[in-house]
């Protein structure tokens, strides 16, 4: 549910976690991203950062300059002032990231993990038959054929947490039970109702069935894309995946190598809530072509 | 001449390695500690003989300096 | 001026305090010291600011070369330091001739060990803080703790840096000698997902302090939690296991519930996950964890945010030049 009212509970001295609902909704995450939109616009004394989640956001502050109920008598009348979510337009770059599904990197480790940890059904036959797919091409199709939101980063730094956008494409699968050693750098994957990316190569848990050889994560700071960080994804930000062949996944792994990639991403636009709630009620069921 | 090898740490052992009798090399690992997930080797500073070893594999919260294996070194 | 690192010890960072702050929202966590009580005062020790670059030693402690005549000053763990051989006080300025060489043993008493040098580090920093990821490769000399044969540059000192300086007694942490720790602990943000018993039973127990654990996490062995209806019945997509939620932000020292396993988050740790937090150590109560060795045993003690707040004002008032006295009297 959509809780009527935000919930303010403390973490130790100086956290606090703003809780907008319990449930898997894009709509909450809006919520947690314009009220940290608000929360910088409004120069909040005392707030240090702000990081959002699926259905929340954590709040650091700095008590000798903000009390716990100080801060929540300030971010309720920011809530009360931000009105319904429709009102919200995002600061929202779009970016179009080539990847392989199906690729040979997550098949070995897949593979790796069936001989060496427990059987299971494949990543992509998994997925297949949770979402009552055709085939692992129809898969393919339904993942790629979506933008993604980033609802939020972290567990590790740079990983985005991703919801597809368009409702038809959603899909669903439990993380691995025990988890997986190691995942390949790039790859991509689903757990739960989340779409992520591995900025390197990591212990994780998601179901795994394409990579990209773009990187997320670069410590050099070599590429402008990255825009003084370390990592490329912002909260808010959407990500499309282009399906590409190996050779290309090779090309463009050269290119990065040596410093020509150039990333494709679109950084005009503006993401209107109320414009993509009026898209959403729009739509049939899911897509078949 | 004998030599006393302590534990280079706290932590928790994870493997021995060597039982009393056995012949060893000088630089041959003796047994492994784990502590912050990390492995810390402990190695023969001499050649010898195991004379006693008073760790155990998945032994638990040592301290730093504990006696560990008993070595008594080639002549 | 440098500092030659001829062993790196187990582990050994330089960090800053508090550390990286302004990109949790792009998951990295803020590192910095974990007991930032003793790292505070060696800093102030050698005339710099509290929160200046140093050397974080966990367990096993460095030996390393000066290259200049070096003001520094060693707090915390006890790793037995000697200058050339020579036995260094703990918990005093001590002035290094080019050349010398300290090196640090293990931790006889405690866990981690603060090397503060006179002027600090003068490392690049990485997204505003020089303080180490080791894991993730942030931060410090190029991403990760120290290595054998790296030359540290050290920054220029205070003209006030000087040797003969000494943390008033009172004004420093005591490391627990019977291996048993207080901590305090706030409830909350998922305190309503445990029951009565489950929070009774949490705060009368024995936890030890697995040797699994680590600056990404603090893992505990004690007993089973238990929940309340919120945790046992609730939709599915927050996941299988009472403890499971719909993926959160973690605040830094949350006690996180990874199925009946908690574990401390502490300075490396992830910004968000799938579990709930119970309860949350205030950063008050960071240099006990950060002083405690695996097998050694913690009891909880719940207090309120506001009491976890004038902890950290408390220590903060220890922290500053009214406690650094001359030894000379």
């Amino acid at each position: 549910m959509i809780y009527p009212e935000p919930r303010y509970l403390p973490g130790g001295d100086r956290y606090m976690l703003v809780e907008f609902g319990n449930e898997m909704n894009l709509e909450l995450n809006f919520m947690a991203q314009g009220l940290a939109a608000a929360i910088l616009e409004a120069r909040i004394a005392g707030v240090i950062e702000t990081a959002p989640c699926f259905a929340s956001m954590l709040v650091h502050y700095e008590p000798e300059i903000i009390g716990f109920d100080d801060l929540r008598a300030e971010l309720s009348r920011l809530v009360a002032g931000l009105g319904p979510s429709d009102a919200l337009e995002l600061e929202s770059r779009l970016f179009y990231l080539p990847a392989v599904y199906l690729d040979p990197w997550t098949r070995a480790c897949v593979e790796d993990y069936q001989a060496k940890i427990a059987p299971k059904t494949a990543d992509w036959d998994y997925m297949v038959e949770l979402n009552g797919l055709r085939d692992t091409n129809d898969f393919v199709r339904v993942h790629s054929g979506t933008e993604y939101w980033v609802a939020s980063l972290g567990f590790w730094p740079g990983l985005p947490f991703m919801m597809a956008l368009d409702p038809r494409a959603k899909m669903t699968a439990p993380k691995y039970n025990p988890p997986r050693t190691w995942t390949p750098g790039g790859a991509i994957g689903l757990g739960g109702a989340s779409t992520a990316i591995y900025p390197e190569q990591l212990p994780g848990g998601y179901q795994i069935f394409a990579r990209t050889p773009v990187p997320i994560w670069d410590r050099a700071q070599r590429f402008a894309a990255f825009a003084g960080s370390i990592c490329l994804f912002r909260p808010g930000d959407r990500v499309r995946f282009v399906p590409c062949s190996v050779e290309e996944f090779e090309t463009i792994e050269r290119e990065v190598a040596d410093g020509t990639y150039q990333y494709n991403m679109v950084g005009y636009g503006k993401f209107s809530v109320a414009l993509y709630k009026a898209w959403t009620a729009s739509l049939g069921a899911r897509r078949t072509s | 001449m004998a030599i006393e090898i302590r534990t280079l740490t706290a932590g928790n052992v994870w493997k021995v390695l060597v039982q009393p009798g056995d012949i060893v090399a000088e630089g041959d690992v003796l047994f492994i500690m784990e502590v912050m997930k990390m492995e810390v080797p402990h190695t023969a500073p001499a050649g010898g003989k195991v004379t006693a070893v008073y760790v155990a594999a998945d032994q638990e919260g040592l301290d730093a300096d504990a006696p560990a294996v008993d070595l008594e070194e080639n002549a | 001026m440098t500092l030659e690192i001829i062993k790196p010890g187990l582990e050994t960072s330089v960090q800053d305090w508090p550390g990286r702050y302004g990109f949790w929202n792009q998951g990295f966590p803020p590192s910095g010291p974990m007991d930032s009580w003793s790292f505070r005062l060696a800093n102030l020790l050698v005339g710099n600011v509290v929160g200046a670059p140093a050397l974080e030693c966990q367990y096993i402690g460095p030996t390393l070369r000066f290259g200049a005549e070096t003001v520094f000053a060693v707090t915390g763990a006890d790793m037995l330091p000697t200058l050339d051989g020579a036995p260094v006080p703990l918990w005093q300025s001590v002035t290094a001739q080019p050349g010398q060489v300290l090196a640090m043993s293990f931790a006889k008493l405690g866990a981690r060990a603060y090397l503060a040098l006179a002027g600090g580090i003068d490392v690049e920093p990485w997204l505003g803080s020089r303080a180490t990821f080791h894991k993730a490769g942030i931060g410090g000399v190029g991403g990760h703790a120290l290595k054998p044969g790296q030359q540290v540059p050290l920054g220029v000192p205070a003209a006030t840096a000087k040797a003969g300086l000494i943390v008033e007694e009172a004004a420093r942490p005591v490391i627990s000698t019977d291996r048993r720790w207080e901590i305090e602990v706030v409830a909350g943000p998922n305190d309503d997902w445990i029951d009565g018993e489950g929070h009774a039973r949490f705060l009368s127990a024995d936890w030890k302090l697995s040797g699994k654990s680590d600056r990404t996490g603090f893992r505990l062995d004690g007993p089973d939690w238990t929940f309340t209806e919120k945790a046992l019945h609730k939709a599915p997509e927050h996941g299988s296991l009472p403890s499971n939620i719909i993926d959160q932000g973690y605040p830094l020292g949350a006690i996180n519930l990874a199925g009946q396993t908690p574990i401390i988050l502490v300075n490396d740790g992830p910004s968000m996950g799938g579990f709930i937090n119970p309860y949350t150590v205030p950063q008050a109560a960071f240099w006990k964890l950060g002083q405690s060795k695996p097998g050694e045993t913690y009891r909880f003690k719940a207090v309120s945010v506001a009491e976890s707040q004038a902890m950290a004002r408390s220590l903060a008032a220890l922290c500053t030049d009214a406690s650094i006295l001359s030894s000379i009297v």
